[in-house]
């Protein structure tokens, strides 16, 4: 069975603290494990504020559509926005193998979403700039 | 936050440009999205075709007008097809009457610059119902639906007679209907998304309820809800200074819509335009900048 949740909101950092309350309805309405919807909070709010502070730079900003799809142990999370388009994949992997002191700031959000989830992928066209992220959870 | 994150320096044009479009292409692959000025080119009877899905059965049928001739009982031709090709400029109005003053339909789309379609315009007039004149000012110049200048007599009738800033006449009821068709028309023509920008608070508000989101201005809207609240910047100024700024105008869309028409988004030094919608094709967006709403 598929279960599909859509939440729409402004692309502000007043948004954020709503998109990760929907994030944990759905998982506890879906039974998905706590680990897997922190990992899928965190996600989201790395994701989302990316839009907010690069992809709607300069203007006033539009929505951010948030939709989560729930079938056969796997959450699939899409993030739309329609702002300036991005590809996350050309961003280069922060070194953590380097000392805490020699690492540079930031940089560590996708790091972190790659790390976390199990497929990641961006799409861009006129239906908007759609970042899809798609993580597996013990039934 | 991503600090490697690189930014598209240009977007990407959703279709090919239509100066690019050959029939063999579109006879090839029924996903290559058509441009307005492809369609505008094709030969008139296949164009008309198309066309009369812009014009809902239904809606013609109030006004006795045949979906394919577009003729009424007197045999008059109630439908003009305004086209720009050059420009990829299409504008489809439906009369109820052959000499009437104004269309009860018009809808006008328009090829954008990234190959994408704009709906430029979309009026829904109820032709039996009384006029105001809020589109020419005492002077008889064209007010632009009151964005260039304004006719403040007929718009406070309009007001009090309950339409919404923008409107000549009360509506049709029938955007439901039209944006259906309108819908339908896109996905003929392989198109995603339908984009606009709203005239007025009242119609952005409309737009969202027909699955709309905001490519633009999603914060504006949110700001304007919170500043017409309580102690809100927006609410305060409400204070009867003008006609179009009564206390208890807050509490409805179209109270708010004309006050911000009236120029109230000042007290947030904001001004009503840069606002953008995008309405994805059979997806509704579910945004709501102003819960349990009174229209």
């Amino acid at each position: 069975m598929i279960n599909s949740y859509r939440m729409t909101r402004a692309a502000e950092l007043g948004s954020l603290a709503h998109f990760r309350d929907f994030v944990e309805e759905v998982c506890n309405a879906q039974g998905i494990d706590e680990d897997t919807a922190y990992d899928l909070k965190l996600a989201v709010d790395e994701a989302c504020t990316n839009v907010v502070q690069h992809g709607y730079a300069g203007m006033n900003p539009g929505s951010i559509m948030l939709d989560m799809t729930v079938s056969e142990g796997e959450v699939e999370v899409r993030l739309t926005d329609f702002g300036h388009p991005f590809e996350p994949s050309s961003a280069p992997k922060p070194d953590i193998t380097l000392p805490l002191e020699e690492r540079s700031m930031g940089g560590f959000g996708l790091f972190f979403i790659y790390e976390t989830m199990d497929a990641v992928d961006y799409v861009s066209g006129e239906e908007g700039n759609t970042l899809i992220l798609r993580k597996r959870f013990e039934e | 936050m991503f600090q490697f994150l690189q930014r598209k320096q240009e977007p990407d044009k959703f279709g090919p440009d239509p100066d690019q479009l050959s029939i063999r292409q579109l006879l090839d692959d029924s996903s290559v999205p058509i441009s307005i000025k492809a369609v505008l080119n094709l030969p008139e009877h296949a164009r008309q075709r198309l066309l009369r899905v812009l014009l809902p059965p239904h809606l013609l049928a109030r006004f006795q007008i045949k979906p394919m001739t577009w003729r009424g009982p007197d045999g008059d031709e109630h439908v003009r097809v305004v086209m720009r090709p050059e420009s990829g400029l299409l504008r489809v109005e439906a009369r109820h009457a052959g000499g009437a003053q104004d269309a009860f339909y018009s809808v006008e789309l328009q090829d954008n610059a990234l190959n994408g379609i704009d709906l430029n315009l979309l009026v829904l007039n109820d032709p039996m119902a009384p006029r105001f004149d809020t589109d020419f000012d005492e002077d008889g110049r064209q007010t632009q639906f009151g964005t260039l200048r304004r006719n403040l007599k007929e718009e406070e009738r309009a007001m009090a007679a309950g339409l919404a800033p923008g409107q000549v006449r009360s509506g049709l009821q029938a955007s439901r209907d039209v944006f259906q068709n309108l819908e339908t028309f896109l996905a003929m023509m392989a198109h995603y998304s339908v984009f606009l920008e709203p005239l007025t608070y009242a119609s952005a508000w409309v737009f969202e309820r027909r699955g709309f989101a905001y490519v633009r201005g999603h914060k504006l809207m949110d700001d304007i809800q919170r500043e017409f609240q309580d102690g809100g910047r927006l609410r305060k100024a409400l204070d009867g200074s003008t006609p179009f700024r009564r206390p208890e105008q807050w509490r409805t869309v179209r109270g708010r819509a004309w006050a911000v028409h009236d120029g109230i988004l000042a007290e947030m030094d904001q001004t009503w335009d840069g606002l953008r919608m995008v309405k994805q094709i059979g997806q509704h967006a579910g945004a709501n900048t102003f819960p349990d709403a009174v229209y």
